[in-house]
């Protein structure tokens, strides 16, 4: 491991965090295997990433639940093959959004084109599965979808609070 | 520090489960297993403690659903108690309000839970 020089240490402690901020990397990517557990990778990279911009936690937060409900419906219903597949993920920040790209060459769905469950039904009426895709809707201010060619392509974008 | 930590104490004959962290889809197995142990054993009622909770995605709720329908079912008390703010947009958003008995802090939730 090598150390910053003293003076170097020194003048960046009188960065100010916007300065740091605007010095981090503005995007990151990742790709993981289709492995329910690999999730945990995924949220480990937005945490570093939210820490580095100093993003706000509920941002984070939202940003976080948006990212487990669409990673785990690619890993549940995306494949029928039983293959190994890689799963993308690209973060970015900027022009105050938080933004997630996932993309994967699972089988083509659309989760904009998903109903709306009813959630006036009683405890015992009520479905277990289906509200991933309503997380996602209500948490991120936009979500865009699209094919391009084998590949699905879902945009998480969350206005950043101040 | 792990991704979802339970802490299970028992008050006058109440169990108390304390959830610290993130119950997401890798963690959500773990909580569900652990709120079937709870109703096999003989408290009377459940009070989940969630002032530490950070988020729970649906994989979470569908263990809450499960273990509220279980609690009806043996006619067990579930109360969930002390939900921060950011948990309860979620809860919100998902129309959970009035699915759950849900008690502002610790101590209301064991008057009811008993």
């Amino acid at each position: 491991m090598t150390l910053p020089p003293a003076t170097t240490a020194k003048a960046s402690d009188t960065r100010s965090a916007k300065a740091r901020r605007a010095r981090a990397p503005s995007r990151t990517e990742l790709a993981v295997p289709n492995r329910i557990e690999e999730v945990e990778r995924v949220s480990d990279l937005l945490d570093e990433f939210g820490a580095k911009h100093g993003l706000a936690k509920d941002d984070l937060t939202d940003m976080q639940v948006a990212l487990d409900e669409a990673f785990a419906n690619i890993v549940n219903s995306a494949y029928s093959d039983g293959d190994p597949h890689e799963i993308h993920i690209c973060l970015a920040v900027g022009r105050g959004t938080l933004r997630a790209v996932i993309e994967d060459d699972g089988m083509p769905f659309d989760p904009l084109a998903v109903a709306a469950p009813d959630l006036s039904l009683p405890l015992h009426e009520r479905p277990v599965g289906g509200l991933g895709i309503h997380f996602i809707k209500s948490l991120m201010s936009d979500v865009k979808y699209k094919r391009i060619g084998d590949r699905n392509r879902l945009t998480l974008t969350k206005l950043l609070s101040e | 520090m792990a991704r979802l930590d339970l802490h299970e104490e028992s008050v006058d004959g109440v169990a108390i489960l304390g959830v610290r962290g993130r119950v997401d889809t890798t963690t959500a197995p773990q909580f569900g297993a652990r709120l079937t142990e709870i109703f096999q054993d003989g408290s009377r009622g459940l009070v989940l403690d969630l002032h530490e909770l950070e988020y729970i995605s649906s994989a979470g709720f569908r263990e809450l659903l499960l273990a509220a329908r279980r609690a009806d079912k043996v006619a067990r008390r579930l109360i969930l108690c002390s939900i921060p703010g950011k948990v309860q947009q979620i809860f919100d958003i998902g129309g959970f309000v009035d699915l759950f008995s849900i008690a502002a802090s610790r101590d209301e939730a064991l008057n009811a839970a008993r």
